[in-house]
């Protein structure tokens, strides 16, 4: 009886955790984009982004945006692309989320193969190429 | 296209995509295509929109504990793989077989709206032993009747496959696809309505990941039509839902019937004639 509720707690806690995990990732990519496009608007008087996305995948994208932004280099078209990144990494990071707790909270090993699956497909298509 | 238009066009797919509780993609890719873009790189801004929009609307009903996260994990093992192919097959493909798809999903979405029958939900007697093995129940709050509902999924051999399907769609035609999904949840797995949309919805931006990635190294995504348009259908989307609680339910569908009908005739027309 304990175990069942305390596994029913744990699996509410992980529901808010991944919940918690989509809605701060989706708007942290909208803040980003709209105060990197706002921004770009008000210094340049246009509209059109001067570059596209630099790299190929995710990795690639983020190494650019870290390596300008160790520059100090923060212009618009920076915020822009770390805001895609951030909605890329979003449901990426909920998977890997779900892994760990089936693994470690829930110690259902079934599922942790499943999800460590999807995991594994995400990364080398995302990754990998 | 400049960033005024693009977001107001945006905005508008998004909302009348959630007003018919489908995603903006349906009405996004042909009014992108309608305004001169590329259809290919159409479905690839689509498809990174649709991890923002499934993303938030999923989030409040993990939150609510209505979603399953089994059902949902186990599901996206088929989806990401057929939307990994689906859009390595857009890529590939010429443009105008895309318009005709386009333009018949649309139609079949169109015809699924007409079909929509109410009926209430009965679970299914006794779970296949695959199913079970699975684990693939729950249980719900319902606050319409204030019960708790317990269900137990089946079939789940043949949903898995089938879902590969609903993958491969979603990928190919840059969508999410969740009717497909819903239907598949329903009918053939026996979920209660509430848990087959919400856990759809989770799926789907997984899958649109998938998708995306395609799409990413193919360098079909291009920041300025991007950014636009992922604010424009996100935020088109959040309107929406709002509305939504409000409105009735049927004049919208009859109105999402027609704006169906017409934009897929359109698009099939335009693939026939092969004017991209």
């Amino acid at each position: 009886m304990t175990d069942t509720r305390a596994t029913a707690t744990a699996a509410d806690r992980m529901d808010t955790l991944v919940g918690s995990l989509l809605l701060g990732g989706v708007l942290t990519s909208l803040g980003l984009i709209i105060t990197g496009m706002v921004w770009h608007r008000l210094r340049t008087g246009t509209t059109m982004l001067d570059q596209t996305l630099v790299g190929h995948d995710v990795v690639q994208l983020l190494a650019a945006d870290l390596a300008a932004l160790g520059e100090g280099a923060v212009r618009p078209r920076l915020l822009v692309s770390l805001g895609i990144v951030a909605l890329l990494l979003t449901p990426y990071l909920r998977v890997l989320a779900s892994m760990l707790y089936f693994a470690f909270v829930e110690h259902d090993w079934k599922y942790t193969g499943f999800t460590a699956f999807v995991l594994l497909v995400l990364t080398y298509s995302l990754v990998l190429r | 296209m400049t960033l005024g238009p693009l977001l107001v066009l945006s905005f508008v797919a998004g909302l009348v995509g959630a007003l018919a509780g489908m995603g903006g993609g349906v009405v996004l890719i042909p009014a992108l295509t309608f305004a001169g873009e590329d259809i290919k790189r159409a479905i690839a801004v689509s498809t990174i929109s649709v991890i923002a929009t499934s993303s938030g609307a999923a989030s409040a009903y993990v939150r609510d504990h209505i979603t399953n996260l089994r059902v949902g994990l186990f599901l996206e093992m088929f989806t990401i793989v057929g939307a990994i192919v689906g859009a390595s097959l857009t890529v590939a493909s010429s443009t105008r077989p895309l318009f005709v798809l386009f333009g018949l999903v649309l139609l079949a979405s169109c015809l699924a709206l007409w079909l929509q029958r109410h009926t209430p939900w009965q679970s299914p007697a006794s779970p296949d032993r695959f199913s079970r093995w699975l684990e693939l129940e729950g249980q719900y709050d319902d606050r319409a009747s204030g019960r708790t509902i317990a269900y137990r999924a089946t079939r789940a051999g043949f949903g898995g496959p089938l879902m590969f399907g609903a993958g491969l769609i979603a990928g190919l035609l840059g969508i999410g696809a969740g009717a497909l999904k819903v239907l598949i949840h329903d009918l053939v797995m026996g979920l209660p309505p509430k848990v087959s949309t919400t856990t759809s919805n989770l799926i789907i931006g997984v899958t649109a990941l998938a998708g995306t990635s395609v799409y990413l190294a193919a360098g079909l995504i291009d920041v300025n039509l991007a950014a636009p348009v992922i604010v424009g259908v996100t935020l088109g989307a959040f309107a929406g839902t709002r509305i939504l609680l409000r409105v009735s339910n049927e004049a919208i569908h009859r109105f999402f019937q027609v704006v169906l009908l017409l934009l897929g005739t359109e698009m099939i027309v335009r693939g026939l004639r092969g004017r991209g």
